[in-house]
């Protein structure tokens, strides 16, 4: 028991790869960012297809939120990354492949578009309808009103409720490690093959991780609380 | 159509063998997580000396990715607490692990909004601490927080498909073993996705209905909204 202690607390083995590891680190952030951008754009479109005057179009919007919502991240990455290419080539008779990193941006952003979308249209539903109405009595088109009314409150709204499924997203991003995305736990599952030595390097990665998560996390809350008080 | 029928009907012994490991892992991982999350609560809650650690260890749980989780429990503890041996047992225990952490603050939110005068009430009748918990506190707790504990089921559902990458010979990790022999991905994994799409969707479709009936007969549970 003892012995199995000090082999978790030598986090020398961790340190002495940390050039490496911090790049894997970096892939995890590129990774989120690039699935953040594409889910808050999907997201968008779907809730904007949901709020609808027309019935195919609201259907279409709850189809897309219920499937991605409901569907596990691995098994989406898993399908990204073999399906779809097949699947486009056959459309337009070419042969297609997409490289881990793109798999797993888009199937994060797929997965997560399906939860960005529900909070949007939660946004959007909670703009009082007096201001919609006083913008279109002033003659504003209905793309103008959404730009310039809807919108902005929405953002505003959303950004405490999104913070759990940002802090989600960014701990889904270990699972592309995977589809051999060189991201932080790709990297250490590599280094504990060739070291041996799963104890400090497993505990190692899970208190990065934990630390990332807890202080992102806080001063994410801290940060939003503030915005809210200050517009809202 | 033919290689749907090669690909996925004829493996279904296989698949059904997988979605059947996948159930007992959520099962067991569920039934130890609301265990382990409502001790975690009461601990943080009500035992002055252990609060630091119980709120360090939901943190923990909570913070960290659970494929982190689920390969820390798999090679560390066997070293550390000579615990678990199998790779079932450490799938089950990663899962309850991560979703202990997110049921001890539901629950304490359950317990935070009872009003205090239910339970002085309940004292001045002379019921006991530990009766007033069972009897006054603890129903309405899981009332209000059914939602919640439904969904973090969902949770449960869809981080269980990682438990493929320590062998356990869950749906997923049949559905990889069959592309693998047969290098014809299209048909099972889209299969797979549906199917797992389509048992989550179920689940929390199910579960609100429960919720909201639960909430209709005991008119408990309303903060949620509807």
């Amino acid at each position: 028991m003892s012995d199995s202690l000090r082999e978790i607390l030598d986090v020398g083995v961790f340190w002495e790869y940390r050039a490496i590891l911090l790049q894997g680190l970096g892939i995890n952030f590129l990774v989120f960012f690039g699935a953040t951008a594409l889910a808050l754009s999907l997201g968008l479109g779907a809730a904007l297809l949901r709020v609808s005057r027309f019935r195919p179009l609201r259907a279409l919007g709850t189809l897309h939120v219920e499937i991605f919502r409901n569907a596990p991240d691995y098994v989406m990455i898993v399908w990204v990354h073999f399906v779809l290419p097949l699947l486009i080539g056959t459309l337009l008779h070419t042969r297609l492949e997409l490289n881990p990193f793109a798999s797993g941006v888009i199937a994060l952003g797929l997965v997560y578009s399906g939860y960005f979308a529900e909070t949007f249209r939660a946004g959007i539903e909670a703009v009082p309808s007096g201001h919609v109405e006083a913008a279109r009595s002033l003659g504003m088109g209905e793309q103008l009103v959404l730009w310039r009314i809807v919108l902005p409150q929405v953002v505003r709204r959303m950004l405490p409720e999104s913070i759990n499924v940002f802090i989600s997203l960014f701990k889904a991003t270990t699972i592309v490690s995977l589809i051999a995305v060189p991201d932080l736990m790709y990297r250490v599952s590599m280094i504990t093959q060739q070291e041996m030595r799963p104890l400090p390097l497993y505990t190692g990665a899970a208190l990065v991780y934990f630390a990332i998560v807890l202080v992102a996390g806080t001063a994410l809350r801290a940060f939003a609380e503030r915005w809210r008080a200050k517009v809202i | 159509m033919n290689n749907w029928e090669r690909l996925v009907w004829n493996q279904r012994e296989a698949l059904l063998a997988g979605l059947q490991v996948t159930i007992e892992v959520c099962l067991i991982s569920f039934a130890a997580a609301i265990v382990v999350g409502m001790a975690l609560c009461l601990v943080r809650m009500y035992v002055k000396p252990l609060r630091a650690p119980a709120i360090v260890l939901i943190e923990f749980f909570r913070a960290t990715p659970i494929l982190v989780q689920l390969l820390w429990v798999n090679y560390v503890w066997p070293e550390l607490f000579g615990w678990p041996n199998t790779f079932f047992a450490a799938a089950c225990t990663a899962l309850a692990v991560q979703s202990s952490g997110y049921l001890a603050e539901t629950f304490r939110a359950g317990i935070e909004a009872i009003p205090k005068g239910h339970r002085e009430a309940a004292y001045s009748v002379g019921m006991s601490h530990a009766l007033t918990f069972r009897r006054i506190v603890l129903p309405q707790v899981l009332l209000s927080s059914a939602p919640s504990i439904v969904n973090q089921f969902t949770v449960i559902v869809k981080s269980s498909t990682l438990v493929s990458v320590i062998t356990v010979q869950d749906l997923m990790f049949q559905s990889q073993k069959i592309v693998n022999i047969a290098y014809e991905p299209i048909e099972i994994l889209t299969a797979t996705a549906a199917l797992y799409i389509g048992f989550i969707f179920i689940v929390s479709f199910a579960g609100k209905l429960l919720a909201d009936s639960l909430r209709r007969s005991y008119g408990i549970g309303s903060r949620h909204g509807t």
